[in-house]
C-alpha cells in the first residue's frame, strides 16, 4: 500500500513538533525515518498510525483519506520501542489477541487462529516459547513476539519505533537484517523510526531524515551519504571534517590556506564551510600542493580494517579526522607528533544561513 | 540442617534478625491476645460453647454480620474501581479535593459516620425521605455504613495500578483492532483485578469487626438487626466474658477461613505476573 503525508503539522502546546511535512511512500518500500530526538520522527510515526491526530495536512493510504480514521480502524501493524507486550498473556495469547478482538462474523475459526499463530510462531523462531509470559522472555525475543503480533492481522503497512533501540548491539544487528528478510517476504509497506544511522544505512530503500521537525533530506542510503543536501546531513550521517573559512570567486579561503571549490561560486565574499569526510581526507609527508594544509598528528587509532587519525591544524589549531587504510597507514609509517600535510579529495561547501554547529 | 531450610544463598544480610524481629512482632501484637480468646474460651465447656454460639439470636447476628460486610466489599470492589478510575484518568476542578475525600472515612471517629448516616438515612432524613422503603434500622442500612467505612480500600489498591499501566500497551491494542471496550475488559481489567481483590479483602474484613458506625444506623432490633460485634459487647456489658470470648473465635475461625480462601483466588489471579 502506497502512503501520502501532505502538509502535515502538529504541535504539543507551545512545541512544534512537526511543521508541514510532505512524504510519499511506494507499495512495499522500507523506509527509515531518521534523526536525533526530538526531531519529529516518533510524532510522525504515530499520526501514521492513528494513534495521534495532526493540527494540519492528511494522510493518504492508496489515495484513500484516512486522516480521521482512527487506529482501530487503520489496520497498520505498530511495534512498540518497550515492545508493550500484554504481560498477562502467554507469547501464543499475545499473537493471536488481534485475531480474537475481531467482530464476530469475520473472526477466524479457533482453529484457524491456532494454525496463524503457530505459523508465526514458526517465522520468529520462537515455537517452544509459545506458552511462556513475556516476563519469562529476553528482549530480543519480546521484540520478535511484539512483530509476530503486529504482522497476526496481517496489516498492509508496517510501522516500527525504534524497534531495536532497547537491544544489546549484537542482537540489534541480526534482528535487523531479519526484519530485511522479513520486509521482503511479506512485501508490505514498512516504516521504521530510529536515530542510528548505521541501522538506517544497513536496512532501509529510503531513508528520510528529519531535524527541528522537518525533513532534510530524502533519498536512498548512498544518495543521503554521498551526496547531503544540507550541512545538518552531513554532520548527522557519519563524522564529518569543518573548514571554516570565506568563499570568494570559487576559491575557499581557510586559516591560510586557499582550496578551490568548483561547485559553488557567488562573486560576492562570505561566510562558508567546507564539509568533508574522515576518508576523504588525503595526507602526505611533503607538501606538493598550494592547497594542501600543514598539520601535526595528535592521535592514531589502529583498530580493525581502517586507520582513524586525530591531526591538528598548525594554523587554526582546529581538530581534523582522517580516516586510512591500514595498508595505507603502514607505507606512511606515521606517528603521533609528526607534522604532515593534508588536503581534502572533495569540498563540499555550504554557506551558513541560520544554521550553526 | 535447620539453616538450610532458610537461607538459600542470601545475598543481603539480616535475614535472622528481621525474621526474628517479625515473629515476636506478630506475637506479642497479634497471635498472644488472639490466643488469650481461645484460652478463655476453653474455661466453659463444650455444651456451654455450643448453647452460646448456636443460639438463634447469635445466628441470625453471625448471618447479617457476613452477609452485610460481603456486600458493601462488593459494592465497594466496583465502585471503588470506577472512583480511582475516574480520579486517574480524567482532569478535572476540584479532583484533588474529591481525592482527599476518598481518605475521609479512615480518619473519622466511627461513630461520628454512623450518627451522620443515620440522620441523612433515617425515615425523616435528608435521603430516606425520597425513598419509599426504610434505609436507617434495616440490614440495607448495615451494609450503607459498612461501604462508607470500606471505601478507601479500592480505591487506594487500584489507583497506583492505574497509574502505573503503560499507555502503550492500550495503544498496541486498539492499532489491533480492539475497541475500547475490548481494551478494558481483555488489558486494563486483568491487570487491575488482582489490586480490586486486595481492596476488596481489606474492605470486607474491616466491615466484619465495624462496631461504631453500624450500631447507630442498624437499630440493634434482635434477629433482625444485630451485628454479631454488639452481641460481644453486650455479654461483656453483663460480665459474661465467656460468653463473649465464645462467640468472638467463631468469628475469628470464620474470618480466618473466608481470608484464606480469599487469598488463595488472589494468589491465583496473582500467579501470570510473579515469575
Amino acid at each position: 500500500m502506497s502512503i501520502v503525508i501532505e502538509n502535515v503539522s502538529k504541535s504539543f502546546g507551545s512545541f512544534q513538533a512537526l511543521k508541514d511535512i510532505n512524504l510519499e511512500i511506494q507499495t512495499g518500500e522500507l523506509v527509515a525515518l531518521l534523526g536525533p530526538s526530538g526531531s519529529g520522527k516518533t510524532s510522525l510515526l504515530r499520526i501514521i498510525a492513528g494513534l495521534e491526530s495532526a493540527n494540519q495536512g492528511f494522510i493518504y493510504f492508496d489515495k484513500e483519506n484516512i486522516t480521521t480514521i482512527t487506529a482501530k480502524e487503520r489496520k497498520v501493524g505498530f511495534v512498540f520501542q518497550h515492545y508493550a507486550l500484554f504481560r498477562h498473556m502467554t507469547v501464543f495469547e499475545n499473537i493471536a489477541y488481534g485475531l480474537k478482538v475481531r467482530p464476530r462474523n469475520e473472526r477466524p475459526k479457533k482453529k484457524d487462529i491456532e494454525a496463524k499463530v503457530y505459523e508465526l510462531l514458526e517465522l520468529v523462531k520462537l515455537k517452544d516459547l509459545a506458552k511462556r509470559y513475556p516476563s519469562q522472555l529476553s528482549g530480543g525475543q519480546r521484540q520478535r513476539v511484539a512483530l509476530a503480533r503486529a504482522l497476526a492481522v496481517e496489516p498492509k503497512v508496517l510501522l516500527l519505533d525504534e524497534p531495536f533501540g532497547a537491544l544489546d548491539a549484537k542482537v540489534r544487528k541480526e534482528l535487523r537484517r531479519w526484519l530485511r528478510r522479513l520486509h521482503d517476504e511479506f512485501h508490505i509497506s514498512s516504516i521504521f523510526v530510529t536515530h542510528d544511522q548505521e541501522e538506517a544505512l544497513d536496512v532501509a530503500d529510503k531513508i528520510v531524515v528529519m531535524n527541528q521537525g522537518k525533513i532534510e533530506q530524502i533519498g536512498t542510503p548512498n544518495e543521503v551519504y554521498e551526496n547531503p543536501q544540507t550541512p545538518f546531513v552531513y554532520d548527522f550521517l557519519g563524522n564529518v571534517n569543518l573548514f571554516k573559512g570565506r568563499l570568494n570567486n570559487g576559491k575557499l579561503l581557510h586559516g591560510n590556506t586557499v582550496t578551490n571549490v568548483p561547485d559553488g561560486d557567488p562573486s560576492e565574499t562570505r561566510e562558508a564551510i567546507g564539509y568533508a569526510r574522515p576518508h576523504d581526507i588525503n595526507i602526505s609527508r611533503v607538501k606538493s600542493d598550494e592547497e594542501e594544509v600543514k598539520v601535526s598528528i595528535a592521535h592514531l587509532h589502529i583498530v580493525g580494517p581502517s586507520v582513524q587519525i586525530e591531526l591538528i591544524r598548525e594554523d587554526t589549531k582546529e581538530y581534523l579526522e582522517a580516516e586510512l587504510p591500514k595498508e595505507h597507514y603502514t607505507k606512511l609509517n606515521l606517528k603521533v607528533g609528526e607534522k604532515v600535510f593534508v588536503k581534502p579529495k572533495q569540498l563540499k561547501v555550504f554557506i551558513p544561513e541560520d544554521y550553526m554547529i | 540442617m535447620r539453616k538450610a531450610i532458610f537461607k538459600k544463598n542470601q545475598v543481603l544480610p539480616g535475614f535472622g534478625l528481621t525474621m526474628g524481629y517479625t515473629t515476636l512482632y506478630l506475637s506479642i501484637l497479634v497471635l498472644l491476645p488472639l490466643s488469650m480468646i481461645l484460652l478463655y474460651t476453653a474455661q466453659m465447656g463444650w455444651e456451654d460453647f455450643w448453647d452460646t454460639v448456636l443460639d438463634p439470636r447469635v445466628v441470625a447476628s453471625y448471618k447479617l454480620s457476613f452477609g452485610a460486610s460481603l456486600a458493601a466489599g462488593l459494592i465497594n470492589a466496583i465502585f471503588g474501581v470506577l472512583l480511582a478510575w475516574v480520579l486517574v484518568r480524567y482532569s478535572f476542578p476540584g479532583k484533588k479535593i474529591i481525592d482527599g475525600l476518598v481518605d475521609l472515612p479512615f480518619a473519622l471517629p466511627t461513630a461520628v459516620a454512623g450518627i451522620a448516616l443515620t440522620t441523612v438515612y433515617a425515615p425523616n432524613g435528608w435521603i430516606g425521605r425520597l425513598l419509599d422503603f426504610k434505609v436507617a434500622f434495616t440490614p440495607i442500612g448495615v451494609v450503607i455504613a459498612l461501604t462508607f467505612i470500606g471505601l478507601p480500600f479500592v480505591v487506594r489498591m487500584v489507583q497506583p495500578v492505574l497509574q502505573n499501566l503503560e499507555k502503550e500497551v492500550e495503544e498496541a491494542s486498539s492499532s489491533l483492532g480492539a475497541s475500547r471496550f475490548q481494551t478494558f475488559r481483555k488489558i486494563i481489567f486483568p491487570e487491575l483485578l488482582p489490586a480490586a481483590l486486595s481492596g476488596f479483602t481489606l474492605a470486607f474484613a474491616r466491615s466484619l469487626g465495624e462496631y461504631g458506625s453500624v450500631v447507630f444506623i442498624a437499630g440493634n432490633m434482635p434477629m433482625k438487626t444485630e451485628i454479631t460485634p454488639l452481641l460481644i459487647m453486650t455479654k461483656l456489658e453483663q460480665y459474661d466474658y465467656t460468653g463473649a470470648t465464645a462467640i468472638a473465635t467463631v468469628m475469628l475461625v470464620t474470618s480466618f477461613i473466608l481470608l484464606f480462601l480469599i487469598n488463595l483466588i488472589q494468589w491465583w489471579t496473582n500467579r501470570k505476573f510473579i515469575h
